[in-house]
This record gives C-alpha cells, sequence and structure tokens, in this order.
C-alpha cells in the first residue's frame, strides 16, 4: 500500500495551485489530509462557497496568478452552489484545461444529469464523485487534466 | 217653317232623355238621338244626325238588324243585347229595345231605340253559373253534401253527395229515421237525436262531430249541421250540410296518438331535451328539461329563455350557440357546458343543438338535447383531484427521500472518511483530533435526524386537526413572544388585519409560520434601515392569505426561487442560518393544505403570501 502509493507520488507532476470549494470543514479537512499524503502540489486555497471561490479565480486571474489546476467542487452550498459556480466559471477566459473534481453526497439523478451537461459543455474536465473519497481514489484524481 | 219648328223642338226634347234614346227613319238613318245615346257609344253629335245605324255601329248583328225590320213592320222589337267591341278595349254589352216609330197617322216612320248599357248584367250570368258549378266542385271536393227536411210533408231530400256519403244507390229515398239510423249506435245516434229534436221544437241550429254507419256498414267520420227554416215565422223544416271528415278526423287521430307517443318518448328520456325559436324561446321542453329548471309545468317555461332560468353568463353562451346553429345550419355536437342557475347550482351537461327546419326548408329554431353529467364530472373532478394529491405526495415523498439520503450520507461519508483516517494515524495528538471531529460529525447527524424527524411529523399527524381560530389573535401572542427580540431590533409592526378574519389553521403550526417569518424578518434585515414588518390579508378563491411583508435585505428569486423552501439551503452570510426555517414553515403550511408564494426585491424586502385553505 505504501509503497504503491509512493509510486505514484514519484510519478506524479508538482500541481501548483489547489481549489477546495466546500461548505463542510470535515470534508475540507478530510480531503487536504489525503492531499498531504499523496500529492506534491504548491498551493492549497480553501473557500466555503462558490461565490467565494469565484471571487477568489477572479483575483487570480486580475493578479495574473497561477490559476488552480484542479478544484474539488461541493454542490450543495449557501449563496452559491456547486452548479452555480460551474454556470460562472466555464465562461472564465481560461484556456487551460482545469480538472473539476465535483465531490457531493448527492444521489439525485438530476445532479447526475446537470454533471454531463457541464462536461459537454466545457472544454474544462469535469468529473462526478460521490463522497466518501477514499484515500485510494485522490491520487487518481488529482492528476492534471491533460 | 212650322215643320222645322217642330223638329228643332222634338231634337231639343229628345237630347235631354234620361235615357240612351235614338229615333231612326225607315233607312235606319238617325233622325234624333239624346246625348246620353251619344254619350253611351260615344259619338260627337254632329257625325251621328243622318247617319245609318249600321255604318255607326258597324257591325250590327244580325238579331239587331232583324228586330229593328220587325218593328219597321209594326211588330214590337223582343230586344236584343248587342255586344260591341270598341277597338281592342273591353266587350260593351248594350239592351236594345225596340219599337216602332209611328207618325200622328198611324204609319209607321221608322224605330225608337233606347239602349241600356248591361256590362255587369251579362258578367254576371256566367258568373252564377260559375258559382254554381264552382260550389258543386266544392261540394265533391271538400266531400259536402247537403239535405233538407220539410215539415208539411214530412219528407227527407238528399243531394248527390250526401247519398255518395252514405253509400246508398242515386234513387234512394231516406226519410228522417232512416236518415237517423245511419249514425253509429251509441254517442253519435243518441247526440244526433237530441240535437234534431231541439233543432225542431226549439229552433236550436248544430254541428256536431259524428260517426255514421254506412249503408255498406263503412263507419265514417262526419260533421252533421242542421238548421231550421221559416216561411212567414212558420217552421217548415230543416236544412242542413254533411261533410265527411272521415280522412281528417283519422289522420288527426294518428296525429295524436303520434303526439302523444312522442311525449311519451321524450317525457320517459333520461335526457334534457328542450325546441327553441329564432329568438331562444323554449316551445317546447320536456320533463327532464322541466326537473331540471324546478318547474312542474310545460307552460311555466315556454316562451321564456335561459335568461329566466341561467345566470346571464351561461345564458348569453347559450344564446351565442343557439345563433350559430341557426344562422349557420350546422348542428353543435356534444359540447360540454357547465350551467349555473339562478340559485347557483351547477350541472354539467353533454349538449348537441340541431337546427329545426320548417316545410320550406327555412330554419325555424332548433332541437337541444342534453344530458346530465354532473355526477360523471364529480367523478372526474374527484379523481383529478386524488391523482394531483397522490402524484403531489409522490413528488413530495421522493424530494424527501433525496433530502434524507443526501444529508445522511453526507454525515456517513465524513464519519467513514474520518474513520479511514484513524486506523491509519499513529500520531497520537492527530488522532485525539480525529475522534474529536467524529464526535462532532455524530453532534451533526443527530441534529440532522431530529430535523427530519420533524419533518417526518408534520407529514404523518393526521391527530391535528385544524380550528378555526383568530389571525389577529395569534399574531398579537407571537408578537408577544418576541418582543424582547423585536425591540432589541428596533422593529415595528404593522398589522392591517381586520380583527374578525378567521382562518383554519392548527394552532401550534400557526405559532411556528408566524415566528418564524418574523425571526427571518429581523434576521434578515437591512443594515441600513430599522426592521418594519407588515401583515395584512385577503381573500382570494377560496383562501385567506396571510401577507407578511419586510423592508429587509430580500433576495434574489431568480437565482434562490426554487431552493428558497429547501433543506438546509442558506442564501445570506448569516452564522445563525440553519435553512431549515423556511423548509419546516411550507412542510406546515402544505400540511394544512395550504400554499406559500414570496415576492422579493433586492434591497428593499420580501413578501410572504401564506394561503391558508378555507375549505379542508
Amino acid at each position: 500500500m505504501e509503497r504503491e502509493l509512493h509510486l505514484i507520488y514519484i510519478l506524479m507532476k508538482t500541481i501548483n495551485s489547489i481549489f477546495i470549494i466546500d461548505d463542510d470543514p470535515i470534508t475540507v479537512f478530510g480531503i487536504r489530509k489525503m492531499l498531504d499524503r499523496t500529492v506534491e502540489f504548491k498551493t492549497i486555497s480553501t473557500y466555503g462557497n462558490g461565490k467565494l471561490a469565484l471571487d477568489g479565480i477572479i483575483k487570480v486571474l486580475t493578479n495574473e496568478k497561477a490559476i488552480p489546476e484542479v478544484i474539488f467542487l461541493d454542490i450543495n452550498m449557501p449563496i452559491m452552489d456547486g452548479w452555480q459556480f460551474l454556470e460562472e466559471f466555464i465562461v472564465l477566459p481560461i484556456e487551460e484545461k482545469v480538472r473539476i473534481n465535483i465531490v457531493t453526497s448527492s444521489i439525485d439523478p438530476a445532479d447526475y444529469q446537470k454533471w454531463e451537461h457541464y462536461n459537454d459543455k466545457s472544454h474544462h474536465l469535469i468529473t462526478f464523485n460521490t463522497k466518501p473519497i477514499k484515500v485510494s481514489q485522490i491520487a487518481a484524481i488529482t492528476k492534471l487534466a491533460d | 217653317m212650322m215643320n222645322r219648328t217642330h223638329i228643332d223642338t222634338n231634337n231639343y226634347l229628345i237630347k235631354q232623355l234620361p235615357m240612351a234614346t235614338v229615333f231612326l227613319n225607315k233607312k235606319l238613318e238617325v233622325v234624333y238621338a239624346s246625348d246620353l245615346w251619344v254619350k253611351e257609344f260615344e259619338f260627337t253629335n254632329g257625325k251621328v244626325i243622318g247617319k245609318k245605324i249600321s255604318d255607326l255601329l258597324q257591325p250590327i248583328s244580325k238579331d239587331l238588324k232583324k228586330d229593328l225590320k220587325d218593328c219597321l213592320e209594326g211588330n214590337f222589337g223582343i230586344g236584343v243585347k248587342e255586344c260591341l267591341n270598341e277597338k281592342d278595349g273591353p266587350k260593351k254589352w248594350t239592351e236594345w229595345t225596340n219599337v216602332p216609330w209611328y207618325d200622328e197617322k198611324e204609319n209607321i216612320i221608322g224605330v225608337i231605340v233606347q239602349t241600356e248599357h248591361i256590362n255587369q248584367k251579362i258578367n254576371n250570368e256566367p258568373n252564377s253559373e260559375r258559382l254554381q258549378l264552382l260550389l258543386k266542385e266544392k261540394s265533391s271536393n271538400a266531400n259536402i253534401g247537403s239535405w233538407q227536411f220539410d215539415a208539411e210533408l214530412d219528407t227527407l231530400w238528399w243531394c248527390d253527395m250526401t247519398k255518395n256519403l252514405h253509400e246508398v244507390p242515386a234513387d234512394f229515398i231516406p226519410d228522417l229515421d232512416t236518415g237517423i239510423e245511419f249514425y253509429k249506435d251509441g254517442y253519435s245516434r243518441n247526440t244526433i237525436s237530441m240535437l234534431v229534436y231541439r233543432a225542431m221544437n226549439e229552433g236550436i241550429p248544430y254541428k256536431e262531430k259524428l260517426q255514421i254507419v254506412t249503408a255498406k256498414g263503412n263507419e265514417k267520420w262526419i260533421i252533421a249541421t242542421g238548421k231550421p227554416i221559416y216561411k212567414n215565422d212558420k217552421y217548415i223544416g230543416l236544412v242542413g250540410t254533411f261533410q265527411d271528415i272521415n280522412e281528417q278526423e283519422l289522420i288527426n287521430r294518428k296525429t295524436n296518438e303520434n303526439e302523444l307517443l312522442l311525449r311519451t318518448l321524450i317525457d320517459s328520456l333520461p335526457l334534457n331535451v328542450f325546441v327553441k325559436d329564432l329568438d331562444s324561446r323554449k316551445i317546447l321542453v320536456n320533463k327532464s328539461e322541466l326537473d331540471f329548471l324546478g318547474l312542474k309545468h310545460e307552460s311555466e317555461a315556454l316562451g321564456k329563455t335561459d335568461f329566466d332560468f341561467l345566470n346571464k353568463k351561461n345564458a348569453l353562451i347559450g344564446r351565442e350557440e343557439d345563433i350559430m346553429v341557426m344562422e349557420n345550419g350546422i348542428p353543435l355536437l356534444k359540447k360540454e357546458t357547465t350551467n349555473i342557475k339562478k340559485d347557483g347550482t351547477k350541472t354539467s351537461f353533454l349538449t348537441s343543438k340541431i337546427p329545426l327546419k320548417g316545410a320550406n326548408g327555412k330554419i325555424t329554431g332548433l332541437v337541444g338535447i342534453s344530458l346530465d353529467i354532473s355526477d360523471l364530472k364529480n367523478k372526474e373532478e374527484e379523481l383529478r383531484n386524488l391523482i394531483n394529491v397522490t402524484s403531489l405526495q409522490n413528488k413530495k415523498l421522493v424530494n424527501f427521500a433525496h433530502i434524507v439520503s443526501h444529508n445522511l450520507r453526507s454525515h456517513t461519508a465524513n464519519f467513514s472518511m474520518l474513520l479511514e483516517f484513524l486506523v491509519s494515524e499513529k500520531d497520537e495528538e492527530e488522532k485525539q483530533n480525529l475522534i474529536n471531529m467524529l464526535v462532532e460529525a455524530s453532534d451533526h447527524l443527530l441534529e440532522t435526524l431530529n430535523n427530519l424527524n420533524e419533518v417526518v411529523v408534520i407529514n404523518t399527524n393526521v391527530n391535528l386537526k385544524k380550528q378555526n381560530i383568530s389571525l389577529t389573535k395569534n399574531i398579537k401572542s407571537v408578537e408577544k413572544n418576541l418582543s424582547e427580540f423585536l425591540k432589541n431590533n428596533n422593529a415595528k409592526v404593522i398589522n392591517t388585519i381586520e380583527a374578525d378574519v378567521k382562518i383554519k389553521a392548527i394552532p401550534a403550526y400557526l405559532d411556528n409560520i408566524l415566528m418564524n417569518l418574523f425571526t427571518n424578518a429581523i434576521m434578515y434585515k437591512s443594515p441600513e434601515r430599522d426592521p418594519i414588518i407588515k401583515l395584512s390579508s385577503t381573500r382570494e378563491n377560496g383562501y385567506t392569505i396571510l401577507s407578511i411583508t419586510d423592508n429587509g435585505l430580500g433576495i434574489d428569486l431568480k437565482k434562490y426561487g426554487d431552493k428558497l423552501f429547501g433543506m438546509y439551503k442558506t442564501f445570506h452570510n448569516n452564522a445563525d442560518a440553519k435553512g431549515i426555517g423556511l423548509f419546516l414553515t411550507k412542510n406546515q403550511v402544505e400540511a394544512m393544505n395550504g400554499k406559500i408564494t414570496t415576492s422579493s426585491v433586492v434591497g428593499k424586502g420580501t413578501t410572504f403570501n401564506i394561503h391558508f385553505n378555507e375549505d379542508n
């Protein structure tokens, strides 16, 4: 187990910026902890809802700093939920292909359909993941989108 | 000279004769003519004297010529009717009375002629012949015979037609007794005997529809009339007519039978049948229609229109349909209508209206047939309501299942994740940290379960009965409970609801709803102004609507409208917001068969409209 993880760790490129957008502190803690153990990265930013995250990204864009390469996105959040965030995000002038991992406890088929809709609509890589995220999964979904 | 004077005097006298008169000499030339004669034949005076009568009136008939000649031989003329044909004009008949003209010595010197205009007479003669013919023709066509009874001789005379009607030979000689015996035994014979007796003895004429049995044994309906005649005030007999009405009578009877059959049929039909004229006045209604209109006798409905029975809107629609059908001649078939009577009762019908044509093919009105489908409609309505309720409940159930699964899953996912960390964690301090988090997650789960349970209770608690409660009283009590909170926030409550407004609600739910909306209005107040809560109520479509308006932050309903009443949905950066209040409010309103709607302007405030169902 340790060896395997280590192997993946070696193979992985260093990721410049990761965003975690979730209003549940335990989930944020968990994802962070897993990333610490498996992925090499420079910065992780966490936001309590879509609006805060969007403001963060716009700030990054205007300051010409590194845009997030991987985003962990919760769906059910106050102020601006995951879908509303996506709606705004996919129209931002970002040429790079960003990996967006939707992480949700929802099993509502409507949410699944929405994911397909946004995945088709955008050039970014959007994945749909149901909670809980396992340590064994985290490295695979934290690779850079090609 | 003398002679000349004589002639002039004669001439002068004759001119003035009050009859058309002409004096002819032996050559039948005009010697004198009265002005009337000249006028009669439309001659001018000067051109008449000395002219031959045959030249003047050419041609004259042989009869006239002969008559005039007879006079010259001393015979009185027999009188001639002469027809003069004016140029293409109408025939002009004159009667010529000719007498020989003697002088003082009794010598015939000519003819004196008097003419009389007799057009009228002549025309009348063929007329009276025609009349007689006509009478005969009429009598045979109308099957009217005549009879006469001579009281002195005690004889009865029948005309040919009368004999015909009795089917007796032409040489049959009737008498009063045999005449009466032809009447059918029983009512007819008794009646005629009495009528004849009364005519004879009391002078009362009669006219009666009776039955006879002919010589050949055929039964016939006839109308017998009789009338006494008098000579010098003395009764001398009876005259009368005898009319064969058998065919008409049989047709009448058949028609009556058919009518009765039709009437029985339409009255027994489980359909409303009516006939209307061009002005949509009812000219026939059957029993079902009478029952629907709440009337006892057809006469109460006849001549009346829908406007007399239905509400104006219904009647107008009906009249428009009638006009369409009658103008276009196209039937209206199986149209579903709901008729509301003046007393407010509703009845649903499947109505057909068929144009009714008169004998000349013109539309004279319409026939309407309506099937009462109220029961069917009510059942349909019940079914539809049931389906609505079921699908709504199903939707709520699915929704709730998602809420439950989502909320439970998010906590269990956290458990699972934290436990996974804990198992492989070696650092004691981090272990303790993870355990703390597990406890926190457990608390959240418990709280979630409590919330969900509350929802289940709201949706399944059938024991809580709705009561008639005063809205103002409940608002006052909530205001009192929150008085400290309202005071601390400088909140003002403006209540314009009438004191007597009552609603059907579960008191505990109403308290919760009011409490929650009041709290929300304060919690989401604008930082720029003190909160004002306005309360008002209206009634609409079976609902009493309570409106609660605040002047707070407002909410973008375009963005959040579909989530406003969702569980764990929060929209403002408010640490106290749990996203459960409005979710429970909505559940409580719906559990009371009500509904809740919102309108809001960001920066201005929000209005919540709670619809309390008045019926159930």
